[in-house]
């Protein structure tokens, strides 16, 4: 985009666009970006981050992330810090794949042990992790046992047998969130979601085997509390979410909010897509507690995903999950909206922070984090495409300035569809197996859509996170096998 | 195949009950999952698909498995004449079109119908940018709600979607009531091509039918076809050429001519304010006969 002459920029990292650009705008918007990556920004970005900044509570700025890019009402990347008073709750803000996620899982084998073993692992992988579009889990449940789910999270989990009790330990919200109630999700949301807990979904969502090369370690001190400590260590990552149970909550709500916003409490927004109502009222909290619900089903899916994980490692090299000490790095989310208490102007507040598409990065010895992160900071994952790695990286103190939000992945550069033009699925998978990446996919067409070239540069969208000061590189990995609905 | 969006709340249900109540063939619908349409149905687990029947014959599927996929088990299955795709959470509409162009040859793709919510687009003075890319791969715009909206505030909701789309046709509909006809092109069964189609809410579409014992010039008469007048929205009916009978379909540009039987050439040419280039139209078809 032709970067508006109103844009000023405060720093290498930083372009402000102030209040006065639009009518409405309650603060100045700030996009966190490159000189590079912020030329590449589309223009619904800036559209989109000032039309945030319209909305009533908004403390600070509304910000965007370096990988950045137009979504449903708010940027994907987008971060929102709303007073929890004053302001509004906004599904646009939280996303429709409610509590899309990844986790990190170490193990004690380096690439050369698992190499002669990799094909048969993806393979495995592939046949026992569902995946794909309307894919069905492989976790029979009732109606009755998916409400009590979406009320427990990965607790449930763990207590039926799917995982250990430190799995909960490094998950955020320690793998629940307290007060998810079921009764505010609709018949529709359960019906669509009862039999999806453990399936990976579509379009972008993965389970990446990779490396640590050596040369990939920036902090070795907190790689090793991460778990990182061998050369060429392989470790695990996969992203996926609430599928078409947190697509149904947040719809459901669009539509309640659609029908108060306006009549009920006379809030005026640009955009449709901005649907919001005031946090502390009875839709607000209505939608709220349907999120956590959409927060937890996501966390059992994942927890589900890592038992799977775990049985397939160890019937493929014939050695127990605990002997490869297949152990949780953490699981961070990118789509929600979290209650959290922020210094804001010298006063501390209790501030509803939007993160879409947007990660948690926080600093050291902040309330909520694991004790053995207390020195490090909080472990941050962000994946780039399925071509180039991805990153673990710590937060800072710094990272107050964003509310302790940081990028999520490397944000995609063109639609789907023309991803499909451009580039070919059979022929990227033997493109990727050329260069030792040995994937497999539901769909070609979703492959294509997934190549790197779909996507912005990783390297830059974390460069310009740790310049900004709000997260740092400790390790970088490179994938190996893949597994991809 | 038709593919229906639409942002939250627009009529998209209310348009799939109108056509299936009104259409006078075999519709088969697919969506991400059951909506309204089809509650208390009994569902029929498929491979892809999952199916309810509704009234006439119809039937409403969801989507439980690849596009392509359950779009051939929809065939196999049901053989509707027409598949009604409404896109919310299956994918964009331009993404469903290049499905359809690069691997569904067994589908005619007919219009792409984007419904726009009038009322709601009089409140929020920005059109959101999903829907905008929605509006972007329309043929035809339902400008949908017209009972909750003034007259001028109307004129102003077209006209901020003839920046986005100066392209698309667009009608102007109460509860997404039009006629059918409108919506898609000619199927097998011989039709009536001579009727116009009932006015009601839409009082400027009008149309004027061509009618000809004699056989025509294959290539004049299919590149004149070709090259409609924008305003003919929509063109149909069976052509004789000295190459074989054709039953023809164009909408919004979009041209397509298969092999079928037919006694003469029977066209009807439809859209807005239509009457004033019947004259130049006939006279260009006329002139394609072979002397």
């Amino acid at each position: 985009m032709a970067i508006p002459k109103e844009v000023n920029r405060i720093t290498d990292s930083i372009w402000e666009i102030p209040a006065s650009y639009k009518d409405g705008m309650r603060v100045p918007a700030r996009i966190y970006a490159s000189q590079k990556l912020m030329s590449e920004m589309d223009d619904g970005v800036i559209d989109q981050v000032t039309n945030v900044a319209t909305l009533p509570g908004i403390l600070k700025y509304a910000f965007c992330m370096p990988d950045g890019h137009w979504g449903y009402g708010f940027p994907i990347g987008g971060v929102a810090p709303i007073d929890a008073d004053q302001g509004v709750i906004s599904p646009g803000g939280v996303g429709f794949d409610i509590n899309c996620g990844m986790r990190l899982v170490t193990t004690n084998l380096t690439y050369d042990e698992v190499r002669p073993h990799l094909k048969k692992l993806v393979d495995t992988l592939f046949s026992r992790v569902p995946a794909g579009v309307g894919s069905t889990g492989f976790l029979k449940l009732s109606h009755g046992e998916f409400r009590t789910i979406v009320e427990q999270g990965a607790a449930w989990c763990v207590d039926n047998g799917y995982g250990r009790e430190d799995d909960l330990e490094t998950t955020e919200e320690d793998g629940c969130i307290a007060g998810a109630d079921s009764s505010k999700i609709s018949q529709k949301a359960v019906e669509r979601g009862f039999n999806q807990i453990g399936t990976l979904g579509s379009g972008n969502h993965y389970l990446e085997i990779q490396v640590a090369k050596p040369e990939h370690v920036y902090d070795a001190e907190t790689a090793k509390t991460f778990g990182i400590t061998i050369p060429n260590q392989v470790v695990i990552m996969f992203h996926c979410g609430s599928r078409g149970f947190g697509h149904q909550v947040a719809t459901d709500y669009l539509q309640v909010f659609l029908k108060v916003m306006q009549k009920k409490y006379g809030i005026q927004v640009r955009d449709r897509e901005l649907a919001c109502a005031p946090f502390r009222s009875p839709e607000g909290q209505d939608y709220y507690t349907a999120m956590k619900c959409g927060i937890n089903m996501s966390l059992a899916n994942r927890q589900v995903i890592l038992h799977r994980i775990r049985e397939v490692f160890s019937d493929v090299l014939g050695r127990s999950a605990e002997e490869m000490e297949m152990n949780v790095v953490y699981d961070v989310s990118h789509n929600t909206a979290k209650l959290e208490r922020h210094m804001v102007d010298g006063r501390e507040r209790e501030v509803l922070v939007h993160r879409k598409g947007a990660t948690r990065a926080f600093g050291p010895r902040m309330d909520g984090l694991p004790t053995r992160y207390l020195d490090s900071g909080q472990p941050v994952i962000i994946g780039g495409s399925m071509e180039t790695g991805s990153y673990l990286l710590a937060g800072v103190a710094s990272g107050d300035q964003t509310f302790y939000s940081t990028a999520h992945g490397s944000g995609r550069t063109m639609s789907r569809t023309k991803a499909r033009k451009q580039f070919h699925g059979k022929k990227l998978q033997r493109d990727m197996e050329d260069r030792g990446i040995y994937v497999k996919s539901v769909s070609f067409a979703g492959l294509a859509e997934e190549a790197g070239g779909a996507y912005k540069d990783i390297d830059e969208v974390i460069g310009a996170t740790e310049a900004a000061g709000i997260s740092r590189r400790v390790v970088k990995f490179l994938p190996i096998g893949n597994v991809k609905g | 195949m038709i593919l229906i969006a639409g942002s939250l709340g627009s009529g998209k249900t209310t348009l799939l009950q109108h056509l299936v109540t009104c259409a006078d063939r075999k519709i088969a619908i697919l969506m991400n999952e059951f909506g309204e349409i089809a509650i208390d149905s009994k569902i029929i687990q498929g491979k892809h698909i999952e199916m309810t029947e509704l009234a006439g014959g119809c039937v409403c599927c969801s989507l439980a498995g690849e596009f392509e996929a359950a779009i051939e088990e929809i065939i196999e299955k049901v053989r509707p004449d027409l598949i009604a795709v409404e896109t919310t959470g299956v994918a964009e509409p331009d993404a469903v079109i290049f499905d359809v162009e690069e691997s569904l040859p067994q589908i005619r793709l007919d219009s792409v119908i984007v419904l726009a919510d009038a009322d709601a687009m009089i409140n929020f003075p920005d059109l959101g940018y999903v829907t905008r890319a929605q509006f972007e791969t329309a043929d035809v715009i339902l400008v949908n709600k017209v009972d909750l909206v003034g007259e001028d505030e109307l004129d102003e909701v077209e006209e901020r979607l003839d920046e986005v789309n100066p392209g698309a046709v667009m009608f102007r509909t109460v509860r997404c009531e039009l006629p059918t006809d409108l919506l898609f092109g000619f199927d097998r069964p011989a039709r009536d091509v001579s009727r116009p189609p009932p006015r009601d809410h839409t009082e400027n579409i009008q149309s004027f039918t061509f009618t000809s014992e004699e056989v025509f010039d294959h290539d004049r008469l299919t590149a004149v076809l070709q090259d409609l007048p924008e305003s003919v929205y929509r063109a149909k009916g069976f052509v004789r050429t000295r190459r074989g009978q054709f039953l023809f379909n164009a909408v919004a540009g979009r041209v397509s001519f298969e092999a079928c039987k037919a006694s003469q050439t029977d066209l009807v040419f439809i859209g807005y304010c239509v009457e004033s280039e019947r004259n130049v139209v006939i006279q260009s078809l006329n002139d394609c006969r072979i002397p």
